[in-house]
């Protein structure tokens, strides 16, 4: 039962999180390029906001996707939470991708089509690097099990730290952050217009910006996992990512989506695999 | 409905389109996006695609072929919205009303909330006009800025 | 005496109906037998559940032996006089590679292939034959049709529906024969049956295109017989005789001593030829010409199942060698490799034929893998995808006739003109790769099984990174349009629409109860395979123990079936609770305020004033990973996997 209300408490308590630092990273950004910026609470104004528009849609299975994006975030974040198994994890995480992916498939529009191609191309980077990641925890905790992860009391990030830059590396891909804000892009940054979002509007916009929240802080979950004993110290690593992805975005440009393929696979793997043949070596499993 | 009310006067987020100006408006309106006046200050933010606007922001005289486009725009942003005519061509048709072209001014094709004149309009002026807007909004919905 | 009625029903009463329907040339006289035989079939493979598990059965009464060994002779002739009228030289040098040594084994060796028993009837067995006669009959009664529409729409002179359902029904029965069969010698003879009834059924169309496309699948099926006809002559010589014919000594270690690699590795190939694992995926594509029941047939329940069916049958007789692990890593390449292929696809039923070619390199990667969670994921996965994959190829062809294309780019208006089936075939897709459906799972259990194979873990995760792209780029094209409210459902045939429920109710079924249904049947299919205790289900719920003794608490892994379905369901139906939309509220797409009409406007008017029609259509990176930019190299390294693989199996090395 405790477990439970554990789960409730993360699904209430995510977004609140995940809007503060999707404030932070607007004032971030803004102090970097020598403005003043808005106020920390703006995502919640912008998400009040867009939920008191009108509903106005260009297709009625866009919902469907567009909640599957929202509910397959929080499973994921619940599994989080709970310590469930990180591959099924990093599989709900991948089809919430996919949901999104969808939901800028379902319309005639040449944007959002054009955005929900990239978005293809972008789950293609880093889906095989987060995949890696589960496979190297196992190796390094004969376990799938979050919770075993925190029975462990050598910080993850010691035997992994190949596994966890890559995974710094696709953060960068997962939040849309420049070089690799490709199928869309956040503040006043546009591509296509808006890609993937071009058609989402009003209250089906506000469930997409949620949705984002929660997906922060299931990343950012997952970065801290990295130094579960004691979890601060995870928290704090975690944090000093976020941060360092917002001075990524600000100083890089955005690359091609080809680009972006070729180099998280090369880097991904390269990082990942190096990675799992020293946990192998070191088990003597090779 | 309190906080949506609030957030709605918090975060307008604004289209701009240029019907057929002479680009002076427009490098006016870009420039409130500069450090100098940084109108994200006030949650404004350029969407650049209507389904996310709240606050059209027009440009230029209405010419016979933006016209269509220009209802079109309007049509696809989502209520409440606001429009905001910038400059005098927006206004009236300006140094442009005579044209062969030309139909006039913004509000001979959709309704204007706000007349920001001046050619060009000072970034000042634009900004001021987008605050004018969100007022009328404010009182519209009978709360207080 | 309820056996002997069982395993004729099982084997010859397709063949009966088969030549009842060849001779009987009314339709719905046709149709009913096949239909009746379908029903005959369902109730008898649900029968032998009920059964005590395993059974061993030799049938008495004729001298079967003979019979089969006469067939065998006759289909082999027949290769080679199709093989010199074809003119095609290959399809002529591996039959004699197959009657020769045969011959030589027979006649010149004086060989006798008894074994007692003949049929060794295990839940693995069980659970192929429910695979088949369930969902290769419901294909069957799709054909009824489907040959119809088929035949109309080409404006056929004379009819040839009763020689297709005659091939097609036959099918059902060799393949129920080849996972009963122990004795492998009679193995073999179903193979070839199989074969056969799979080169008529391709060459049916009779053009030019589906004559060498069949002959090809004859080759390369019969070099696989070849294989298969070394392996039982290499095991009878050198593993006492007859004894050693029998599947069960062989797996079991029946025989007193270690059977050596050889053919093993014979076999296996053998089996990879008939999966169309690489290099020899060009067979399967080829098939793509006949209609598409034969697809249906061929990828869901029959033909490519018998191949990974013998891979997963011999698993305990290679564990622990090289073998296994270059058995993994061919499989797990042409996981790899076929769905990189299929993003290039713009033919549904080749995207359909490259998912299976990869996931039968998934199972066959599982086998080789071969720790009791690997092999669970291999059968389980062969059950999932028997059933998607019917399903979709039954979709493919029945919207091949609604639109007459079978391009994924034709496909974008579809729900307008078929709502029903566009659904239909959206389950299938979202079966074949989203959780909480079962493909998923397996995939699941083979990721994490696959930790003791290095590399295959590295394919593994590149590849199901890459399947999820095909996927979603076709299910996307399939629902951008969807149609508006109040629109009339299309009416489909009886025959179309059965089999295709039917299908779709089982994925539904099979998916939820997949932990009970594993627990209660397929955890006993797995220990047929590999003799280990290990709990995997609990309750409703998926989970990998630690240690056989362990509990939920000390899971290496967990699956939650129910709650996932609950999050899916939500998904579907919140959206039509709250913030659920009406009609007036869509608006027409954003494009730049050009667009010309209303919700559904797809025009705008281009800079010179003209209309201009919006064309959308999906990245498909030909040039990358088009078929002549891989296939060479993924043929290249295929080959070379193949021939470390019978390198490491000329010696019993572990
Ligand atoms: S008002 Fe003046 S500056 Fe603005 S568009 Fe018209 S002419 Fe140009």
């Amino acid at each position: 039962m405790n477990q439970w209300l554990l789960a409730i408490i993360a699904v209430v308590v995510a977004p609140f999180i995940g809007g503060i630092l999707a404030g932070i990273d607007r004032k971030i950004s803004a102090r970097l390029q020598g403005r003043w910026g808005p106020p920390i609470v703006q995502p919640f104004y912008d998400f009040f906001k867009l939920l008191g528009k009108s509903k106005i849609a260009v297709s009625r299975v866009q919902l469907v996707w567009l909640y599957g994006y929202l509910f397959f975030m929080i499973t994921s974040l619940v599994l989080l939470v709970l310590q469930q198994d990180i591959l099924l994890l990093v599989f709900m995480l991948g089809f919430a991708g996919i949901c999104f992916v969808l939901a800028g498939f379902s319309c005639k529009s040449p944007y959002s089509h054009f955005g929900a191609n990239r978005e293809l191309l972008q789950m293609l980077s880093y889906e095989p690097v987060l995949l890696l990641m589960a496979l190297a925890i196992y190796a390094q905790n004969g376990s799938f099990m979050i919770s075993e992860i925190f029975k462990n009391n050598t910080p993850l990030i010691v035997p992994l730290w190949p596994i966890f830059i890559a995974l710094i590396y696709v953060l960068t891909i997962k939040l849309r952050k420049s070089p690799f804000d490709i199928s869309t892009s956040h503040h006043a940054h546009q591509e296509l217009v808006k890609g993937i979002m071009t058609e989402f509007s009003g209250p089906y916009y506000a469930l997409v910006l949620l949705t984002e929240w929660y997906e922060i802080v299931l990343l950012l979950g997952l970065v801290s996992l990295f130094w579960a004993n004691p979890l601060w110290v995870g928290i704090i690593i975690a944090l000093a990512a976020f941060v360092l992805e917002m001075f990524i975005d600000n100083i890089a440009a955005r690359m091609t989506a080809g680009w972006m393929v070729k180099v998280s696979w090369a880097v991904g793997l390269i990082l990942g695999v190096l990675n799992l043949a020293y946990l192998y070596l070191k088990k003597g499993v090779l | 409905m309190g906080i949506i009310h609030t957030s709605r006067i918090k975060s307008p987020w604004i289209m701009h389109f240029d019907n057929s100006s002479c680009n002076g408006c427009d490098i006016e309106v870009l420039a409130c996006l500069t450090p100098l006046y940084d109108i994200e200050r006030f949650g404004i933010v350029n969407m650049g695609n209507p389904k996310h606007a709240d606050v059209l922001v027009v440009t230029g005289a209405v010419n016979r072929r933006t016209a269509r486009v220009l209802k079109n725009l309007y049509d696809q942003i989502p209520d409440p919205k606001m429009v905001v005519a910038v400059g005098t061509c927006a206004c009236s048709g300006g140094v442009f009303h005579n044209c062969y072209n030309i139909l006039g001014g913004v509000d001979k094709v959709i309704p204007v909330d706000v007349y920001v004149p001046g050619c060009a309009a000072r970034p000042e002026a634009i900004i001021d006009g987008v605050v004018l807007a969100l007022q009328k909004l404010a009182k519209l919905q009978g709360v207080a800025i | 005496m309820q056996l002997d009625w069982m395993m004729a029903v099982a084997i010859l009463l397709p063949l009966i109906s088969g030549i009842l329907v060849y001779i009987i040339r009314q339709y719905h006289i046709r149709g009913l037998i096949v239909v009746l035989t379908a029903i005959a079939l369902i109730i008898n493979s649900i029968l032998f559940v009920k059964q005590g598990l395993p059974i061993e059965y030799t049938p008495e009464g004729y001298n079967w032996g003979l019979v089969i060994t006469v067939l065998d002779y006759v289909i082999l002739l027949f290769y080679i006089y199709a093989g010199l009228s074809l003119r095609n030289w290959l399809v002529l040098i591996f039959a004699l590679t197959q009657i020769i040594p045969l011959a030589y084994w027979e006649f010149g060796m004086g060989a006798h292939a008894e074994v007692e028993p003949a049929f060794f009837i295990d839940h693995l067995a069980v659970v192929m034959t429910l695979i088949i006669s369930i969902i290769g009959s419901l294909i069957c009664v799709y054909a009824i049709r489907y040959m119809y529409d088929h035949e109309h729409h080409l404006h056929l002179e004379n009819s040839r529906q009763s020689r297709f359902l005659f091939w097609l029904v036959m099918f059902l029965g060799a393949m129920n024969g080849l996972v009963f069969a122990n004795n492998i010698y009679w193995l073999y003879f179903f193979w070839e049956v199989t074969t056969l009834c799979c080169f008529e059924l391709i060459a049916h169309d009779l053009t030019t295109e589906a004559i060498n496309n069949a002959a090809r699948a004859l080759w390369m099926n019969s070099l696989g017989g070849t294989a298969f006809v070394l392996a039982i002559i290499y095991l009878y010589m050198n593993h006492g005789g007859a004894e050693a014919l029998s599947m069960q000594n062989i797996i079991s270690g029946g025989l007193g001593q270690a059977v050596a690699l050889l053919p093993i590795a014979l076999l296996c190939f053998t089996g990879f030829t008939k999966a169309a694992q690489m290099p020899f995926q060009s067979w399967l594509l080829g098939a793509m010409v006949a209609p598409t029941p034969v697809s249906a047939l061929l990828h869901s329940s029959t033909m490519v199942k018998a191949g990974v069916y013998l891979v997963v049958r011999l698993a305990p007789a290679f564990a622990g060698s090289y073998l296994s692990i270059m058995v993994a890593l061919a499989g797990a390449f042409t996981f790899f490799g076929a769905s990189a292929l299929a993003i290039s696809q713009t033919n549904a039923k080749r995207v359909l034929a490259y998912s299976t070619i990869a996931n039968l390199g998934l199972i066959i990667a599982c086998a080789g893998i071969n720790t009791p969670l690997s092999i669970a994921a291999a059968i389980l996965l062969i059950i999932f995808h028997a059933i998607s994959k019917g399903l979709l190829f039954m979709c493919a062809g029945t919207i091949d006739h609604i639109i007459w294309s079978r391009d994924i780019e034709d496909m974008e208006g579809l729900a307008e003109k078929a709502p029903v089936v566009t659904f239909i075939t959206a389950v299938g897709i979202l079966s074949m790769f989203m959780p909480p459906f079962g493909m998923l799972l397996g995939k699941w259990m083979a990721l994490e099984a696959v930790y003791i194979v290095p590399l295959a873990a590295i394919l593994f995760v590149l590849a199901s990174a890459v399947t999820i792209v095909f996927w979603a780029k076709w299910l996307g094209r399939l629902l951008q349009v969807l149609p508006r409210l109040g629109k009339k459902w299309e009416k489909l045939s009886l025959s179309y629409s059965v089999p295709l429920w039917v299908l779709v109710i089982g994925i539904f079924v099979v998916g939820i109860g997949v932990a009970p249904i594993y627990q209660k049947f397929v955890h006993f299919a797995v220990t047929n395979v590999i003799a280990a205790e290990e709990v995997f289900a609990q309750g409703w719920n998926i989970v990998i123990p630690g240690s056989a003794a362990a509990s939920a608490a000390q899971a290496v892994g967990a699956y939650p079936v129910w709650p996932l379905f609950l999050v899916l369901a939500a998904a579907l139906f919140v959206p039509f609770i709250c913030l659920a939309l009406k009609p007036g509220e869509l608006r027409p797409v954003y494009m730049c305020g050009e667009q010309v009409g209303g919700t559904d406007a797809d025009e705008w008017i281009t800079a010179g004033e003209q209309k201009a029609k919006l064309q959308l259509g999906g990245y498909y990176f030909q040039s990358v990973l088009g078929e002549a930019a891989l296939n060479p190299w993924v043929n290249t390294i295929a080959i070379a996997l193949l021939v470390i693989l019978f390198g490491v199996s000329l010696g019993r090395w572990s």
